[in-house]
């Protein structure tokens, strides 16, 4: 039998070496996907050489799934090859767009939180679940601007999505307290509006704050208050598998293993204050 | 249903993300008004940090990639470089892997960078190590299996090349200063022009990529290799510079190198 899902990494070229020279220190990896997009050689290798040991989790950043381009057929049938090839546990992207008129920003761009975009957007998940023959995960972004135009907040935003294109969620707990910070908005109201069977992974990352306003970077370790909301999320949302985002000031493979040890005690404190709920 | 629907109206999801990417894309700061201030941050303030972010992101995509381009411009001019490339080169692949593949061009043709043609070729080398690392994935073929053949089958013998094998022309001795890109401060790495133009191949027999310089006739027979001509044709195109009786000799003796460096995919007769 695998061993249950729980505690994971995203898989990084940095920590190959490493990784195979300490197995078995995570459940699974978090692999991106565009990074795997190659025709051979030395990253597909690897893949599938940890993809033997590991289960996995894909996760996209190029999907575009709320821009007004037309879906990218081309890219989906790359990504559905990755998908054959690595068999993962679900596919995730972000709830954003990343450029139209054929150019790709590479970056998570915010979308207004309107009817519109909400219908929009729906479409395309139910399109791309149906392509992919999966449901997709999305992910809650950072976000740095808000819409004039917005009529909804982001968490009614993201919870009527779930429903409506019966797709399942990535948690970011970082992205939402860096998104509460810069909107001035309440993280936890946030996470008790999220369908909670639909939760499907946690990210946990660092960012980079400005006084005025907080980036998501991924460069810096989890912050304390980052980790009391994590705390809240799994209170709210229990046994849900959590990973760290580390895309840059990357440190030894042990430093983010021992990061990661800090989300298993507090996953663990949090199931002890259940336990004499569940005693009762 | 927005699908169909007319997009022109100012705030409709279209006109929004048009804005935006414009915003991203050029001067055009009319985006600036579709979004807010916040009671900590100015809208600018907030919208700097995703048009300092576009470029940053990509800047460093190029850093990685052209890390021997770095070496010989130092970091203001690679900066100066990148953002132009930026400008000129805007992304339309769903991977930031080949964000960079028409840096050598744009180094080649664009005034002021066209002015230092090393720089172009150092991009152009750097950027074709990075094709052979994830290329295809190919065995290369081994010497016994040529040894086995039955003499007729030389008469039509013909080869592929490894997937990542490609020949590249140098008038500078980008390789050789590539490999010392680490050793000085950057912006010092110097690039000597070649005796004479040079080419190079570079190929990934297994999981690590190798390059080395080719001889004259060397490149003139991979060459002829390359377009899959049969065996007898690799022997005449030598004849030229060996003579009609060295030329199988060497023929043989350059093939035999070939295959034993790895740069064979397959042949057929
Ligand atoms: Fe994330």
């Amino acid at each position: 039998m695998s061993p249950r899902v729980d505690f994971g990494l995203g898989l990084r070229p940095d920590h190959y070496e490493e990784i195979a020279a300490n197995p078995g220190k995570v459940s699974w990896f978090e692999v991106l996907s565009e990074n795997y997009m190659v025709p051979g050689g030395n990253p597909l290798q690897w893949l599938d050489t940890f993809r033997r040991d590991y289960q996995m989790a894909m996760h996209g950043v190029s999907l575009s799934i709320g821009s007004i381009d037309p879906l990218d057929l081309r890219y989906l049938d790359e990504l559905k090859v990755l998908v054959n090839r690595i068999e993962p546990m679900w596919v995730s992207d972000h709830l954003c767009f990343t450029g139209l008129r054929g150019v790709n920003m590479h970056d998570l761009l915010p979308l207004p939180y309107t009817e519109e975009a909400l219908d929009h957007v729906t479409e395309r998940v139910m399109r791309v679940q149906d392509h992919l023959g999966r449901r997709l995960v999305l992910e809650n972004v950072s976000s740095y601007v808000t819409y004039a135009a917005s009529e909804l907040t982001e968490w009614d935003f993201i919870a009527a999505l779930a429903q409506r294109a019966d797709c399942e969620l990535l948690l970011d707990v970082n992205n939402v307290y860096v998104s509460a910070f810069n909107h001035e908005f309440d993280a936890r109201a946030f996470l008790r509006a999220m369908p909670a069977a639909r939760v499907r992974q946690f990210h946990l990352a660092g960012h980079l704050h400005k006084g005025t306003h907080i980036i998501d970077t991924h460069d810096h370790p989890i912050i304390p208050d980052v980790w009391e909301l994590y705390a809240e999320a799994v209170r709210l949302f229990p046994s849900v598998p959590t990973m760290i985002e580390r895309d840059a000031n990357i440190p030894p493979y042990a430093e983010l293993l021992a990061e990661l040890d800090m989300a298993r005690e507090i996953a663990a404190r949090v199931a002890q204050e259940r336990a004499p709920e569940a005693a009762e | 249903m927005s699908l169909g629907a007319p997009t022109t109206n100012a705030g409709s999801l279209a006109d929004l993300q048009r804005a935006f990417q414009d915003y991203l894309l050029s001067s055009n700061n009319r985006f600036a008004a579709s979004v807010r201030d916040t009671r900590k941050a100015d809208r600018v303030t907030l919208l700097d940090v995703y048009r300092d972010g576009y470029a940053l992101r990509l800047i460093e995509v190029l850093t990685n990639d052209y890390p021997g381009v770095m070496a010989m411009a130092g970091p203001a001019d690679f900066d100066y470089m990148a953002r132009a490339y930026i400008a000129a080169h805007p992304s339309h692949h769903p991977s930031v892997r080949w964000f960079g593949k028409d840096l050598a061009d744009f180094l080649a043709r664009t005034p002021p960078f066209n002015g230092s043609p090393a720089v172009a070729e150092m991009a152009r080398f750097e950027w074709a190590l990075g094709d052979a690392f994830d290329s295809a994935d190919a065995s290369p073929i081994v010497a016994q299996t040529l040894i086995d053949l039955p003499a007729e089958a030389w008469e039509t013998l013909a080869f592929t090349r490894l997937p990542s094998l490609r020949v590249l022309s140098f008038d500078f001795d980008v390789p050789r200063a590539w490999q010392q890109r680490d050793e000085q401060e950057a912006g010092n790495l110097e690039v000597a022009r070649a005796d004479a133009p040079t080419p190079w191949v570079i190929w990934r027999p297994q999981l690590t990529s190798n390059f080395r310089s080719l001889a004259t006739d060397e490149a003139t027979m991979l060459a002829v290799l390359m377009e899959e001509r049969p065996f007898p044709e690799l022997c005449e195109c030598l004849i030229p510079s060996a003579g009609e009786e060295q030329a199988p000799a060497r023929a043989a003796g350059l093939l035999r190198g070939w295959v034993e460096e790895g740069m064979i995919g397959s042949f057929r007769h």
